[in-house]
């Protein structure tokens, strides 16, 4: 080892706190790059093999009923690879010990062989293939753990009205159903619904549908035009009442796994880049420091005959280790971290295997990023101290010149203490490190308010969608729309108290050339379990004339109140009619569409009828209700409102919960970083003026004061602006994040303020302390005797 | 002690009472013993100046006397108060209350002005002079509002010493105050120390290698190996503003 890196060995060791402070918070930025790159490389590489392997179609398509024949018709469009037809029915589910209702998907298997399109991963048990094997049953992994089902177990599901037991063969995997969520629901409820598969023969006398099929998947050769195959393919199945074909990109499951990988993709740049700005500013200010006190040393060296290049090599070196040190720890958090979510993506997504792939190129590039910050951290100090002549490098510095702080200047100083002012010049003095020191402080505080406005907002849309919008109990559908009788049968199950009919009907909105698919609710005029509001929670009373559209629907179709929309119904008697839109109104989930009852009824002229009804309900008579609508064979599905709202608390209070920590821990590093670097710096620089202090009789906690007290006014400084930039990140966040299936309110309360406001000053008070613990060290005597 | 003597009659009690003083640095072969056993009194408005090597030990006598450190061994007691078993908060109090620093390098505030760095001091001792006060003692009335980089050597080390008497200390403490100086400015540094001694009867010590400065003083001792080797008595004080060197 040379000299030089003995030094640079030495010398290290006496400033490792600080170098460590620095090395945390280039740690933290690294940590969340090589976190979220190497999640997004997991999701997508684990999609994509998923995908590919059990070949995911990449056109879906729902209809009433269509003869085999059709297929041929289907294989034969241009652009069409494989295509996959089968029945999917939903039933109910009766599961022993279970008092709310479940509902299932059944998908047929084919007679022969596989699947073509979208083959089943086995996890247990065995797979059903072909004719044989009748009463048995193929389940979905996500509702058989949540059930605690394992091969072997029976389970009992309502077919048609007839009640069937079937023998679960195997558990199963599908790349339909990474995300298993009910239809329309923004959320997994994995204990009240599920996915299963039987053989084609058996599900087909249930339904009725013996050869033909309800749901079909593409997929397309290279290059294909997916728009027209989809237009070929609603030609097609209109007769045949089909519901409209759509491609990936609307794959209910997909996009659910694209726009969490579309967040990920937007935390990967922000908030690291944050981080390591403030990396490399804490290594200039150490850098620089550190040169000035080996000023003399430098002058030495050089004298010696050492060149300018090797003189910065060494102390560029020095930063290098602090890299080095930051790049492990970044690593380190990242991989430990990234475990932690791709467990809580299991939450969430269900894939053969979903390990954690560490991005390697990140590290890499992260190594080089970093020591690109601490390259300029370091350049500017080096080049000021290579640059001075030796003899002149070997005097002291010339003592540090100071004018009145502006206050004074303005006439106003005489107010403030002498420790005030001093601290007032001292920022004076250099103002550009006394922004970067604020900016990186505002920055901590800022990022302190991102996760909790994340929460609040979540909070908000409970609160809206569940407490002001959503007053039932619960939502029971009818298998099939029925007469305003049904209504009067619902209303007499046990413990109703209110109930209310709603009309649904699957329809494509189009304003000019842009459409929509989705369902279209008719509710009663003066509707008060599932309200239209809009966005001053104003109720909006849906007239006789005219339809309703959610904010973002509005926006997507650019359509405003006054404006015309053509209405194609995808269902029944099909017919298509033009209304105008009266009213926007405001919610957080999907896009929505409302017409009155009886209007709507009109439009699909098919007679008075519901599809099923909101439900207020006793709460002393709940498990009767319950046991009721499970014995009544007319009610396809029982959505519970607090089912729902448990489920959502648990999953993404979950996650909200995990980032918050993480922000939390990053935040409270930066903190602590800056202000015990800065201060460890004002001691180092200040060490004399300190002793002075100290020898002329001030106690330990009034020459903290004066140590602290720019720290202080700088911490002042930063936190407003902190408040400010942080609303800036979590607004820009909410926008990255909000697409058109789910979207979050900016919610910033001062609570949130405050919270953050605190944390910011705690730690700055505790490093602060810390820093001052080294004010017990100081050498009176030494410092006063020799010259710095 | 005759504690009930009138006062007119004897010498009033000594301002420092030293005894068998020691102070050793290190411990095992490394030990170093700075102060080998030091008696010494010292008397309110009596000037003194301590001659000897470096090493002798005459900084860590100044350093104990000031309150800077401990001793190791022997009683130092100022006045009433035994600053040998005095705590930490006790030392700042003493040094806050009743001792005045000057050093060789000034070690004035950078980021204060002259007024300033004396007013640091003005605003936490009990019974201070004002800071205008004090630099008209040391000749700086004019430059009040100047900062340390505006000042000369001489000037900055006449703001340390305004510093270190505005408080009215009992004791002045002077650790080599003309060591960066040249003759001249030296000069007019210790005519504002003399001054101070006369017209405010503070007990001040000088520490300095530069034995012309003796012939100012009431009491010369010469330090060697931690031990008071030799004290000389001037019949007559030379004023500073005679010396030459």
């Amino acid at each position: 080892m040379s000299l030089l890196d003995r030094k640079l060995l030495r010398d290290l060791r006496a400033l490792k706190s600080q170098a460590l402070a620095v090395a945390l918070v280039m740690a933290c930025g690294l940590t969340m790059m090589i976190m979220t790159r190497s999640l997004i490389l997991s999701l997508e590489s684990t999609r994509d093999d998923y995908y590919r392997e059990h070949r995911f179609a990449q056109v879906f398509a729902k209809l009433k009923r269509a003869p085999h024949a059709v297929t041929e018709q289907l294989a034969a469009i241009p652009g069409v690879a494989a295509v996959q037809t089968g029945i999917a029915l939903q039933v109910t589910l009766d599961l022993p010990g279970m008092a709310e209702p479940a509902t299932g998907l059944i998908q047929s298997l084919p007679e022969r062989g596989e699947l073509n399109l979208n083959r089943l991963h086995l996890r247990s048990g065995r797979m059903l293939v072909g004719r044989g094997s009748t009463g048995e049953i193929l389940a979905g992994e996500a509702f058989a753990e949540a059930n605690n089902l394992k091969p072997g177990d029976e389970i009992s599901a309502v077919l048609y009205g007839r009640r069937q037991t079937f023998r679960i063969a195997g558990i199963v995997l599908s790349p339909e159903f990474v995300f298993e969520a009910p239809p329309g629901a923004a959320l997994p409820n994995n204990k009240t619904y599920g996915v299963f598969w039987m053989p084609y023969r058996e599900l087909a006398a249930a339904s009725n549908l013996d050869g033909a099929f309800n749901q079909l998947s593409l997929t397309l050769v290279p290059g294909a035009a997916e728009q027209s195959v989809i237009a070929a393919v609603d030609r097609i199945l209109r007769p045949y009442g089909g519901r409209g074909a759509y491609g990936r990109e609307s794959h209910p499951s997909h996009t659910r796994v694209r726009d969490e990988i579309n967040v990920l993709q937007g935390l990967s740049v922000g908030f690291p880049l944050v981080f390591l700005s403030v990396a490399a500013f804490m290594t200039n200010a150490v850098m620089s420091r550190q040169i000035t006190l080996q000023r003399e040393q430098i002058a030495m060296l050089k004298a010696c005959g050492f060149a300018n290049r090797e003189i910065g090599w060494h102390y560029f070196k020095f930063a290098l280790v602090i890299v080095v040190a930051g790049t492990a720890l970044g690593a380190l958090g990242g991989v430990a971290l990234g475990h932690q979510l791709v467990e809580m993506y299991h939450l969430f997504f269900r894939f053969p295997q979903l390990d954690f792939r560490l991005a390697k190129g990140v590290l890499v590039a992260a190594i080089l990023v970093c020591s690109l910050a601490a390259v300029i951290g370091v350049w500017g100090a080096v080049r000021s101290a290579v640059r001075l002549p030796p003899a002149e490098a070997m005097r002291p510095e010339p003592p540090a010149s100071f004018r009145p702080a502006l206050v004074e200047r303005i006439g106003i100083g005489r107010f403030f203490t002498t420790p005030f002012r001093m601290a007032l010049r001292n920022i004076g003095r250099r103002p550009a490190r006394a922004l970067l020191t604020s900016l990186a402080l505002a920055l901590a505080t800022g990022i302190l308010v991102v996760p909790s406005s994340f929460r609040d907002g979540i909070n908000h849309v409970l609160d809206f969608q569940w407490d002001l919008i959503q007053r039932q109990t619960v939502f029971v559908a009818l298998i099939e729309p029925g007469p305003p009788r049904a209504l009067a049968d619902l209303r007499a199950l046990p413990g109703v108290i209110t109930a209310e009919p709603v009309r649904a009907a699957p329809v494509e909105l189009r304003a000019g050339n842009r459409f929509r698919r989705l369902g279209l609710n008719g509710l009663p005029a003066g509707s008060t379990l599932n309200r239209v509001i809009d966005a001053h929670n104003r109720e909006i009373a849906l007239p006789p004339h005219g339809i309703v559209l959610s904010a973002k629907l509005a926006e997507v179709l650019a359509v405003r109140p006054g404006d015309a929309l053509q209405v194609r119904v995808l269902d029944g008697k099909r017919p298509e009619f033009s209304v105008p839109v009266v009213a926007l109104s405001e919610d957080f989930a999907g896009t929505a569409a409302f017409m009155e009852i009886g209007a709507l009824n009109r439009a699909l002229g098919e007679g008075d009828r519901i599809s099923g009804a909101y439900l207020t309900v006793a709460g002393g008579r709940w498990t009767e209700f319950l046991r009721a609508t499970k014995e009544t064979p007319r009610i396809g599905n029982v959505v519970i409102k607090q089912a729902i709202r448990d489920g959502f608390r648990k999953t993404t209070a979950e996650s909200i919960g995990l980032i918050q920590k993480i922000y939390l821990t990053f935040a409270t590093v930066v903190a602590f970083g800056i202000v015990y670097n800065s201060a460890r710096i004002s001691l180092s620089e200040r060490q004399r003026e300190l002793a002075t202090l100290r020898v002329i009789g001030f106690s330990r906690g009034e020459v903290g004061a004066v140590l602290v007290g720019e720290l202080t006014l700088l911490t002042l400084a930063a936190l407003p602006f902190g408040l400010v930039i942080g609303s800036g990140l979590a607004s820009a966040i909410i926008q990255t994040v909000n697409n058109e299936f789910v979207r979050l309110p900016l919610i910033l309360t001062p609570a949130n303020y405050a919270f953050a406001v605190l944390v910011v000053s705690v730690a700055s008070v505790l490093s602060a302390l810390l820093a001052c613990r080294r004010l017990n060290h100081l050498d009176l005597v030494g410092v006063l005797k020799a010259r710095d | 002690m005759s504690s009930a003597s009138p006062a007119s009659t004897v010498t009033p009690p000594p301002v420092f009472q030293v005894r068998g003083l020691t102070k050793t640095y290190g411990e095992g072969e490394a030990v170093v013993r700075a102060l080998a056993g030091v008696d010494l009194d010292c008397h309110a408005g009596e000037f003194i100046v301590v001659l000897g090597a470096s090493g002798s030990g005459k900084s860590t006598l100044l350093n104990l006397l000031g309150g800077l450190d401990s001793p190791t061994g022997g009683t130092l007691r100022y006045r009433d108060q035994n600053l040998g078993t005095a705590d930490e908060a006790g030392l700042t109090l003493y040094r806050r209350n009743s001792v005045g620093f000057v050093f060789q390098f000034y070690n004035l505030i950078p980021s204060l002005t002259a007024r300033e760095n004396v007013a640091l001091i003005t605003e936490i001792a009990p019974d201070p002079m004002t800071p205008e006060e004090a630099l008209e003692l040391v000749g700086l009335g004019a430059r009040m509002d100047h900062f340390p980089a505006q000042l000369s050597g001489g000037e900055q080390q006449r703001v340390a010493i305004a510093r270190a008497i505005a408080k009215r200390p009992a004791v002045l403490l002077c650790d080599e105050p003309t060591g960066a100086l040249d003759v001249r400015t030296g000069i007019v540094v210790l005519e504002a120390i003399e001054r101070i001694n006369r017209e405010l009867g503070t007990l001040t010590l000088v520490i300095t290698h530069n034995a012309v400065i003796s012939d100012m003083a009431d009491r010369v001792l010469t330090l060697s190996d931690g031990l008071i080797t030799q004290v000389t008595a001037n019949p007559q004080r030379k004023p500073a503003s005679g010396l030459r060197w």
